[in-house]
């Protein structure tokens, strides 16, 4: 049997006969013929034994005993043929795969639902959700009580739940997730997205959130699931089949049994939808390549095998002379050969028997150095190795595979020799490879390190990263360019310097003119029209409006048409009446600029929510690519996505320029004099700039509201990234606007509700936030709309507000008063601080010396003229030279002033 | 078959020794950790694996760093390094590198950030070296510890070196020129550049003292030229391996002009004319007297508009105004006759001081791209660029470029016209494909930069000048590194662009695919781009 002659080797035709000898499974190759006709298939055979990663020994015994049921010729070749590569190429192919999202709502017990959400496509799927309670106006998602959150859930933070689906059963392909509603809870509606973590690919529906409701009167943006007649719903779902669970029939609930805030759940019926999903699988699939040496012919055979299915045709060339460049091999060629372009053959695989993929074998001279390849599988789909051509080295060494393992060990070595010079030679290399090697031995201090190149890669990735971090923070701290004092200095030069959008005149103090209910009269602006004269004489300078658009929610926050200047806090007559009204009392006004994301009009032919109207009538290019729901076809977002609507793409020259456009327009048309700036988190400062270059503001601020740090729960003392992060964006706008020193904030709850008051000193003595590395770019604020008011997010200690007001009316910064501060029982109090902060002249850039920093006391000394102490502990101002008067007390704070 | 169990058990242990080889092989490149299996065989194995991985990936290893990215690294297409190689791309130290007393400050930061940009693929670094540093204690006493120990650095960082000799002060950060030379000029004003209001400019010497021996007897040329030797000699281990370019400082910030907007950091006007020291007056009116008009020589232009003055705001720059009279013509052909001289004696000390080392040397313009629509572009003008004969203002420049094969550096690349404010009448755009072509002409090879403060867009801008097919610009800098330029939003639209820089060479590629070399191309750079459409 062992005496067809190698050459045969050539003849593909021969070869078919053993084709056979792949049937089987993929992963495991049984060598089940026991024919085999030619000392070669019968290496082949030994050699392309494949198990699995996980096999165990009883599978190699088995290796070994079905290997020894061949013949004797197997072994005698296999001792003869030199093995000198082998490898198993993991390669990627992208698959569309389809199948159906349902969500199906049924009645457990009385008022008790359950609401479960299936996907019957394979994935890491997660369910990212929220829900809308009773009242709600807007479209901003709230967490889901507690007792409604199923095991496993991650909070988001503070609106958005993602629980994981999970698999129903082992054997079943749907993936679930259930979530029990307690009907008695004043939850109005469940809003959902579908994630899926394999590829951070996001579902949803008709562009938007699916939104399951559960009171009757849920505005309808054509995103509702399950509404029907029974709610009165505004048309059914297009194209998607409703299926109703007959037995169920119309369910009646008794409102009575829900609480106050519940509405009438009467309509509220089972039911179960089901819509079409598709979904990028990459499919794995394996090349696997070994090389021989023939010892009797001296040539190089190397047979190539792929699961992949369908037509696979190799695109190869060899090489020689130590160069990886493809070359033409002189003939016999395999079958199906053809030659490309005079650069390259494609040889076409020849299919297994079975349908499992293909295989092909060549035969080349023993004096060619390798192999180069990639594999064409149609058309338009090439497959290479992560980014490069396959490439099979051919070995000279002659010493046979077989024998010891010392042998194996030597030539191993000498092979890796071999590659190291060669690849010194090769051109394209340079030190980097050096560099990337010492780097993997860094990371990993041992030599046998088994780790994959992903791995290497994603360590040289992460290797950047932490060199560019660590650069930065030295930089930083050692640059005096990229502080204030530069900037002063540059101030200074010029004796006459314009008044700088990021700080105003130094003098300002902010107004915040509206809280989340403001829009609920309908006429805000006339209302606040009313109080300009005693905001003025309270000292206020600046008052922040709220945003002027149209607006899908009424509170302004999801802008619609930019031009359209009616809003639920007014017409845009009636606003540029109380602009001009503040501007006769000499107070500045601030608009609301909502640029990070902007509602649609229309949608696309998919039915995503992402064409825009009115007079910028953007298309979905406007749109940042990585915004999970809206398509969008811009560049990928330059700062983090506010997923409750497209998020606008502005390194897009139209989309600012338009912008630019708008903001002139404002100013001009309502008389604005600067800005409050939403979400500035959502896109790059340096655009901020040109914004602010264009619209020339008097001051202009930014809402960069990110996580302090936490450690188990308790809040760090060292809070430096997260100011770090404000700082740097403000540094992005090249200052040119202020930020609301969020870290202040958080770190004031804290020292106040803890009483750790400690905190409100960093290791360098100065102030822990913005304020004390940046203050003129630092808008103090104790509660907004969003923290405070009737949203409450993250509120301010409660009791404690005039402390918090204590320390950032005397503070450097600019200040901020929320109104609904203003106008409580603090009223009086506030309005001691704020004169005090107008007569003693304190502005941004005041000194600020913390003289005590205790515990229960904290106590500083501004500009020498300001003495302050909050907390419980006892503070006294040094006695000296000065003479120190009490000039607001209150509970916990005590303010002096020199006379 | 039972034959050959019993008689060859010997096979059927080699056999079984190949099957694990096979397992471990597998284990190593699927990362389960294989130590519970470990059989001498796997050690084999795994370093082979090792050195076939590496094999496989060198290219990929370091283009994948460039790709980054949430995209799974083996469907990036993958740029081929050559691309990376055929614009090299450097990045410049930041101007306080060394400080005057010879620390190398912020030591930890550079180290840091020269590797993170090594491992990203930048070829090479620049680095600014001041007069005012190295010879700051007495003439002729340099002292070059500090850049040499930067030099060091970036040598064993792997990266290149192209260093700017600097032969003028800067204001941000502080460093002036030599002390000893400050200490002339307080006695001998006129060495300085002044304006018609008297201000001197003390961060660089005036043009016109160039062969006057002004300092201790010796003249600027000559002091500059002791510079270059001490430098050569100094670098000399460096030289060709590690250092592969060296610019000459032509002017104030490094630029071939005159200081005409002095340290104004607001550029309202057009520039005022810097020509009232001492020495330009005396060569002032001996010009005029010698073409006959000794009455044009006893100042400036007396209707030229001042710092802060729109250039339309008098009738020096006007359409019809002065600048396009006689004499007009008469004293911008003198005034940018002095910077064309300026550059050509400096030019020359140069290339005849590093004659014979195989380094290519430079020379950086500025973009003086405000005011550039009006017809006069006033702020040329100011800074010394004219022609009279109405043509190319920048023909007698690069004329001086090739005469002493010297390349051209020019700023600006990343600026757009549609940023610039429509009031400043400025194109840096068609500035720049002037200058562009005019070194076309003469055969200057051009290297880009970008301005020294980030703009938006400016990184899609500096791949389109890169592109460009028409000027072959190969080598581009890009200004500075510093706490700015590795901050997160920064950097990553750095790495970003990176990236970006070898997309277009990727296409490039797909285009020369019928040539004869590329065969190499066929399979990763035809086939790799469509993998992401499949």
């Amino acid at each position: 049997m062992s005496t067809v002659p190698i050459e045969s080797l050539l003849h593909h035709s021969h070869l078919r006969q053993n084709s056979k000898i792949y049937r089987g499974t993929r992963s495991f190759f049984i060598p089940c013929s026991l024919n085999l006709p030619s000392h070669f298939t019968s290496t082949k055979l030994l050699h392309s034994i494949r198990t699995s990663v996980g096999a165990s020994s009883k599978h190699r015994r088995s290796v070994a005993v079905r290997a020894s049921s061949s013949d004797t010729a197997v072994v005698e070749t296999a001792q003869s043929d030199d093995v000198i590569f082998k490898e198993n190429f993991p390669v990627q192919r992208i698959e569309k795969a389809e199948g159906k999202i349902y969500v199906r709502l049924k009645q457990v017990k009385e008022n008790n639902w359950e609401l479960s959400v299936g996907c019957s496509i394979p994935g890491k799927w997660i369910l990212h959700w929220g829900v809308s309670y009773v009242g709600d106006t807007g479209s901003e998602w709230d967490q889901p009580p507690e007792d409604m959150r199923p095991p496993g859930s991650i909070a988001i933070k503070d609106y958005a739940i993602e629980t994981p689906l999970k698999k129903l059963s082992e054997g079943d392909s749907f993936f679930e997730v259930a979530i029990n509603l307690n009907l008695d809870s004043s939850v109005a509606a469940l809003n959902f997205v579908l994630k899926d973590e394999e590829t951070g690919a996001w579902y949803q529906h008709k562009g938007r959130d699916f939104k399951v409701p559960l009171v009757d009167d849920v505005p309808d943006n054509g995103n509702l699931i399950g509404a029907k007649k029974g709610f009165g719903a505004i048309g059914q779902l297009a194209n998607i089949p409703l299926e109703q669970d007959k037995s169920s029939g119309e369910v009646q609930k008794k409102s009575e049994s829900s609480s106050d805030s519940t509405k009438e759940r009467k309509g509220l019926q089972e039911f179960y939808e089901e819509m079409p999903i598709s979904k990028r699988v990459a499919d794995d699939n394996s090349v696997s390549v070994t090389a021989r040496k023939c010892s009797e012919t001296s040539k190089n055979i190397v047979s190539i095998e792929t699961d992949l299915p369908g037509d696979v045709t190799v695109h190869w060339g060899v090489c020689k002379n130590g160069s990886k460049k493809w070359e033409i091999p002189s003939e016999p060629y395999p079958e199906d050969t053809s030659l490309f372009k005079n650069k390259a053959l494609r040889t076409r695989l020849q299919r297994k028997d079975d349908g499992s993929g293909s295989f092909g074998l060549f035969s080349l001279d023993g004096k060619l150095e390798g192999l180069c390849f990639v594999l064409k599988l149609n058309e338009n789909t090439w497959l290479n190795y992560r980014g490069e051509d396959f490439y099979v080295p051919f070995l000279t060494s002659s010493s046979s595979v077989v024998e010891t393992e010392a042998t194996e060990a030597a030539q191993v070595s000498k092979h890796s020799k071999k590659t190291d010079k060669e690849v010194s030679a090769s051109g394209f290399t340079d030190e980097i490879i050096t560099e990337i090697r010492n780097l993997a031995n860094d990371i990993h201090s041992h030599k046998n390190q088994k780790t994959n190149v992903k791995e290497v890669h994603e360590n040289i990735l992460q290797e950047i990263e932490k060199l560019a971090a660590e650069a930065y923070s030295i930089f930083r701290s050692t640059t005096p360019s990229f502080s204030e004092e530069s900037i002063l200095e540059a101030e200074a030069e010029k004796p006459d310097i314009k008044i700088s959008s990021g700080t105003g005149s130094g003098f300002e103090i902010l107004c915040q003119g509206f809280n989340w209910e403001s829009n609920k009269s309908g006429r805000w602006y006339l209302e606040l029209q009313e109080k300009a004269d005693e905001l003025a004489s309270l000292g206020f300078t600046v008052l922040w409006l709220p945003p002027p658009t149209e607006s899908v929610s009424p509170e302004g926050y999801m802008p619609k048409d930019l031009y359209n200047l009616n809003s639920r806090y007014g017409t845009i007559d009636e606003l540029k009446d109380t602009v001009k009204k503040f501007h006769k009392v000499g107070i500045k006004v601030l608009g609301d600029a909502v640029l990070n994301h902007r509602c649609a009009h229309f949608k696309n032919q998919n039915g995503v929510w992402n064409l825009f109207g009115g007079r910028l009538n953007w298309d979905d290019r406007a749109i940042v690519a990585d915004d999970p729901h809206f398509q969008g076809r811009g560049n990928k977002s330059s700062g983090d996505n506010f997923h409750a609507a497209p998020n606008i793409d502005h390194s897009q020259d139209f989309v600012r320029k338009d912008i630019k456009e708008w903001l002139c327009w404002m100013m001009e048309e309502v008389g604005y004099d600067g800005w409050r700036l939403d979400f500035v988190r959502g896109f790059w400062g340096g655009y901020v700039k040109d914004y602010m270059d264009a619209s020339k503001p008097y001051f202009a601020v930014g809402e960069y509201w990110d996580s302090l740090s936490y450690t188990y729960g308790e809040m760090d003392y060292n809070q430096d990234a997260h100011r770090q992060r404000i700082v740097d964006w403000i540094n992005a706008t090249s200052g040119a606007t202020g930020a609301f020193d969020v870290t202040t904030k958080g770190i004031l709850h804290t020292a106040l509700q803890k009483c750790e008051y400690w905190r409100l000193s960093d290791p360098k003595g100065k102030p822990p936030g913005v304020v004390g590395w940046w203050p003129s770019r630092a808008v103090t604020f104790i509660e907004n709309h969003d923290t405070g008011s009737t949203q409450g997010h993250w509120r301010f200690p409660e009791g404690k507000e005039m402390q918090g007001y204590a320390y950032i009316l005397t503070h450097p910064g600019t200040p901020a008063v929320f109104f609904d501060h203003i106008f409580s029982d603090y009223h009086p109090e506030i309005a001691a601080l704020l004169s005090l902060r107008n007569r003693q002249k304190l502005h941004c850039r005041s000194e600020v010396n913390i003289d005590k920093c205790e515990r229960d006391v904290y106590a500083a000394i501004i500009d020498d003229k300001v003495a302050m102490k909050i907390g419980p502990g006892h503070y006294e101002p040094p006695n000296g030279s000065k003479n120190w008067s009490v000039a607001v007390e209150g509970r916990d704070y005590k303010v002096w002033e020199t006379s | 078959m039972e034959v050959s169990v019993i008689g060859n058990p010997q096979a059927r242990i080699c056999r079984a020794e190949l099957a694990y080889r096979e397992l471990g092989f597998r284990f190593g490149s699927e990362v389960i950790s294989g130590e519970s299996r470990n059989r001498v065989s796997f050690c084999n194995q795994s370093s082979k694996w090792k050195e076939i991985a590496i094999r496989c990936s060198q290219r990929s290893v370091k283009c994948e760093a460039i790709v980054s990215d949430d995209a799974p690294p083996f469907l990036n297409s993958t740029p081929k390094s050559k691309s990376l190689e055929s614009v090299k791309l450097f990045v410049g130290l930041p101007l306080d590198t060394v400080s005057d007393c010879n620390n190398v400050n912020h030591l930890k930061a550079i180290t840091a950030g020269l590797k993170a940009l090594k491992l990203l693929g930048v070829q090479g670094i620049e680095l600014p070296i001041f007069w005012g540093v190295v010879e700051k204690e007495a003439a002729g006493r340099y002292e070059w510890s500090g850049y040499l120990a930067v030099a060091e650095i970036v040598k064993k960082v792997g990266l290149k070196l192209h260093v700017s000799l600097s032969f003028h002060g800067s204001k941000h950060p502080e460093i002036g020129l030599p002390d000893w030379v400050a200490k002339i000029g307080e006695a001998e004003p006129g060495i300085y550049f002044t304006d018609r209001y008297g201000q001197q400019y003390k961060d660089c010497l005036s043009f016109a003292v160039d062969d006057v021996p002004v300092l201790h007897g010796k003249t600027p040329m000559e002091v500059y030229r002791g510079f270059c030797d001490s430098f050569k000699s100094a670098f000399s281990d460096y030289m060709g391996n590690t250092i592969t370019g060296i610019t000459l400082g032509l002017g104030p910030d490094g630029e071939l002009k005159y200081p005409s907007h002095q340290h104004n950091v607001k550029r309202s006007g057009a520039g005022e004319f810097q020509c009232y020291d001492k020495h330009m007056l005396t060569a002032l009116k001996a010009y005029a007297e010698s073409t006959g008009n000794p009455l044009w020589g006893l100042g400036g232009p007396h209707d030229a508009p001042a710092y802060d003055h729109q250039p339309n705001s008098s009738t020096f720059f006007s359409d019809g105004g002065s600048w396009e009279s006689q004499y007009g013509n008469f004293f911008l052909s003198w005034y940018s006759s002095l910077l064309t001289s300026h550059a050509d004696r400096v030019l020359s000390v140069a290339s005849s001081a590093f004659s014979g080392i195989g380094v290519p040397l430079c020379g950086k313009l500025p973009l003086l791209h405000q005011w550039h629509k009006l017809r006069s572009q006033p702020s040329e003008l100011t800074a010394g660029f004219y022609s009279s004969n109405g043509q190319d203002r920048y023909e007698a420049i690069t004329e001086i470029f090739a005469k002493n094969s010297c390349r051209m550096i020019i700023p600006g690349m990343d600026l757009s016209d549609e940023h610039q404010s429509p009031e400043s009448l400025s194109s840096p755009e068609s500035l720049l494909a002037h200058i562009k072509t005019s070194c076309k002409k003469q055969g200057v090879v051009v290297s880009g930069q970008n301005s020294s403060t980030p703009v938006p867009g400016g990184f899609e801008r500096i791949v389109e000048n890169l592109k460009d097919e028409n000027v072959g610009i190969d080598l581009f800098t890009y200004q500075r590194m510093g706490a700015l330029f590795f901050s997160p939003e920064h950097f990553h639209a750095f790495t970003v662009f990176v990236r970006n820089l070898s997309r277009f060479e990727l296409s490039s590629d797909d285009k020369a695919a019928d040539v004869e070399d590329e065969t190499v191309s066929i399979g990763s750079g035809t086939g790799a781009p469509s993998l992401q459409t499949a």
